[in-house]
C-alpha cells in the first residue's frame, strides 16, 4: 500500500487498467488484433506465458498481441532474458533494442504489466501471470517492440543541455564547492530511458508541446548547476503554459523512474525558480 | 527503405488503455473531476444565492429541489467532492513548497487524502443530521 | 498528439521547438494557488455555516446573510471562487480541447465565471443591503 522506492512492483491494485474500453480514441492504424501463441518446448516444466506487443512494418497488417511460452528453467531471471530466449529459440523476428543488460544504457526500456521499467533489472518472478509487455507507451512503434523516440530526443535538444557560459574561461577548472556539487545530485544520473515521459498522461495529450519529466528533469540538472551562467535564458524558455506549465504533478513520474529519481520534484523546483524570479 | 509519411503511419503504442492506475494518476484524475463537479456546484450556489435575494417565492421551490431526495444524494456527493478536492488541493499546495515529494511521502500523504475527505464529508453529515434532526 | 503529420517536413528540432516559449505563464499558476489559499477557510467557513443552518427556515437565513460578517466572506468566497473556477476549467480544456474550439470555450468559460460572480455578489449586496 505504501511504496518506498520506484522498484517496488505494484501488488494490489483494484484495477489492471482504467475502467475504458480497449480501443478508446485509438486509431484505425493502431488497433492491435489477436496473434499465435507459440508453445513451450517439449518437457519444460517451469514455464512463463508472455503476451508480446509485436508490429510488423513489412507485412501492412495491423498491430497484434502473440503469446510466447517461456522456458524458465532455460533462461535468465529477467524479462530481458526471457526476451533474449525467445529470440534464440522461437522466434527471431522479436525486435527490441539493448545494451548493457544492466540498468544503466536505457534501451530496453518498455511498459512491463503496464508500468513502464526497464526489461533487464526487471524479475521475472515479479511478474503477473500471462506477463503483457508493451512498447513504451503513447510512442509511435517502428517495428515490435522499438519506439520512435526523435521527438523526445528533440524536444531534449531544445533545453540546450550544455553548459553556458558568459564570463571568459578559467585557466583550470570551473570551481565547484562540494555542496555546489551536490545540488546536482539525483538529476545528473538519468540514462534517458523516458520511462517517465512515456508514461505520463500530460505528455500524452500534449506531448508535442509539454516537454515532459525527462527533458525538464534535465533542465532542471542545468539550473541547479553552479557553474551555468545561462538561467536567465533557460528559464525564459520554459516558461510557458504548455512547455513546463502542462505538469499538473501526477507524479507517474516519479513511481516508474527505473534509477529511482524524481522528476515530479524536478519540476516543482523549477515552477519554484520560476516564482522567485519575479517575486 | 519506404518513409512512413509516404507508406502507412506508423501505429502509435496504446497508452491510457493498458497503463496501470496507481496512487498517482487515479488521486490526480479524481482531483480534476471533483474539480469539475465543484464547478457545477459553483453554478448552483449562486442560483440559490439570487432566489434567496428576489425573495421567500422564488426561494422556495429551489430550498425543495435540495431538500428532495434527489437533492440529497446530490448534495452528499457533492461534500465528497468538496472535501476530497480540498484535502487534495492541501497536498498540491504542500508540494509546490518542494516538500513531500519522496515516494513514501507521496503514498502516504494519498492515502491520508482519501481517508481524510471520506472521514470529513461523514463528520459533515453527522453534524448536519444532529443539527436538523 | 500527431507528431508524425504527413505534410510536416519540418525537422523534429523545430517540432519540438514549435512557436517557441510564450515567456510568461508563471502568472495564472501563481494566481491559482493564491486563490486556493484564499479558499480554504473561506470554503469551510461557508460549510460549517451550511451545516448550521441546516433547518433554517428563509427568514433566518436572511437574517444571517444580513450580518456584515456573512455578507463580506460570502463575496470574497464568489469572487475567489469563480476566479480559481475559471482558471482551473481553462487549463483543463487546454489539456483536451486542441483544435480551434479550445478558444472559444476558454473565452465562454472566462465570461460565464465573471458574469456568475457578478450575479452572486449582486444577489448578496441586494439582500444584505435592503430592509
Amino acid at each position: 500500500m505504501i511504496i518506498r522506492s520506484s522498484d517496488q512492483v505494484p501488488r494490489t491494485s483494484l484495477f489492471k487498467r482504467f475502467p475504458i474500453p480497449r480501443n478508446f480514441g485509438v486509431t484505425r492504424e493502431s488497433r492491435i488484433g489477436r496473434g499465435r501463441t507459440w508453445p513451450a518446448p517439449r518437457g519444460a516444466t517451469r514455464i512463463r506465458t508472455f503476451e508480446i506487443y509485436r508490429y510488423d512494418p513489412d507485412s501492412g497488417e495491423n498491430p497484434r498481441f502473440e503469446a510466447f511460452e517461456v522456458d524458465l528453467d532455460d533462461c535468465g531471471p529477467m524479462v530481458l532474458d526471457a526476451l533474449i530466449w525467445i529470440k534464440n529459440k522461437v522466434d527471431s523476428t522479436l525486435t527490441f533494442r539493448r545494451s548493457c543488460r544492466e540498468g544503466i544504457c536505457g534501451s530496453c526500456a518498455m511498459n512491463i504489466d503496464g508500468t513502464n521499467w526497464l526489461a533487464c533489472t526487471r524479475f521475472i518472478s515479479d511478474l503477473a501471470t500471462p506477463a503483457t509487455i508493451y512498447p513504451l507507451a503513447n510512442l509511435r512503434i517502428i517495428k515490435d517492440l522499438v519506439p520512435d523516440l526523435t521527438h523526445l530526443f528533440a524536444q531534449y535538444t531544445a533545453i540546450e543541455p550544455w553548459l553556458k557560459s558568459k564570463t571568459p574561461e578559467p585557466e583550470r577548472e570551473r570551481l565547484q564547492s562540494p555542496k555546489e556539487r551536490s545540488k546536482v545530485d539525483g538529476y545528473y544520473e538519468c540514462i534517458l530511458c523516458f520511462c517517465c515521459t512515456s508514461g505520463c498522461p500530460s505528455h500524452w495529450w500534449n506531448g508535442d508541446r509539454f516537454f515532459g519529466p525527462a527533458v525538464l528533469l534535465q533542465a532542471w540538472r542545468w539550473l541547479t548547476d553552479s557553474r551555468d551562467e545561462g538561467k536567465e535564458e533557460r528559464l525564459d524558455n520554459l516558461e510557458d503554459p504548455f512547455r513546463l506549465y502542462r505538469c499538473h504533478t501526477i507524479l507517474n513520474c516519479t513511481r516508474t523512474c527505473p534509477k529511482g529519481l524524481n522528476p515530479g520534484k524536478a519540476i516543482a523546483e523549477i515552477k519554484k525558480m520560476m516564482i522567485e524570479r519575479r517575486s | 527503405m519506404p518513409s512512413p509519411t509516404t507508406t502507412r503511419p506508423r501505429p502509435l503504442s496504446p497508452n491510457v488503455q493498458i497503463y496501470r492506475p496507481q496512487l498517482t494518476s487515479v488521486l490526480s484524475i479524481l482531483n480534476r473531476i471533483t474539480g469539475i463537479l465543484l464547478s457545477a456546484c459553483a453554478v448552483v450556489l449562486v442560483v440559490w444565492l439570487v432566489a434567496a435575494a428576489r425573495g421567500p417565492q422564488t426561494y422556495a421551490p429551489v430550498q425543495a429541489a435540495i431538500a428532495s431526495r434527489i437533492g440529497r444524494i446530490v448534495l452528499f456527493g457533492a461534500t465528497f467532492a468538496f472535501f476530497l478536492h480540498l484535502c487534495g488541493g492541501i497536498r498540491h499546495l504542500v508540494w509546490d513548497t518542494v516538500h513531500g515529494f519522496e515516494l513514501r511521502s507521496i503514498y502516504i500523504s494519498g492515502w491520508t487524502v482519501v481517508a481524510a475527505s471520506v472521514v470529513l464529508a461523514v463528520a459533515a453529515w453527522v453534524a448536519s443530521a444532529s443539527i436538523g434532526g | 498528439m500527431d507528431p508524425q503529420n504527413m505534410q510536416n517536413m519540418r525537422s523534429p528540432l523545430a517540432r519540438a521547438i514549435g512557436l517557441g516559449s510564450a515567456k510568461e505563464g508563471v502568472g495564472a499558476w501563481w494566481a491559482e494557488r493564491v486563490s486556493a489559499v484564499a479558499l480554504l477557510p473561506l470554503t469551510l467557513w461557508f460549510t460549517a455555516s451550511i451545516i448550521a443552518h441546516t433547518c433554517s427556515d428563509y427568514a433566518t437565513l436572511i437574517v444571517w446573510l444580513r450580518t456584515p460578517l456573512a455578507a463580506i466572506l460570502m463575496m470574497l468566497l464568489l469572487i475567489a471562487l469563480f476566479y480559481h473556477t475559471a482558471l482551473g476549467l481553462q487549463v483543463v480544456i487546454e489539456d483536451y480541447v486542441h483544435s480551434a474550439t479550445k478558444f472559444a470555450a476558454v473565452i465562454a468559460v472566462r465570461l460565464g465565471c465573471c458574469a456568475l460572480a457578478t450575479a452572486g455578489v449582486v444577489a448578496i449586496l441586494r439582500i444584505a443591503l435592503s430592509g
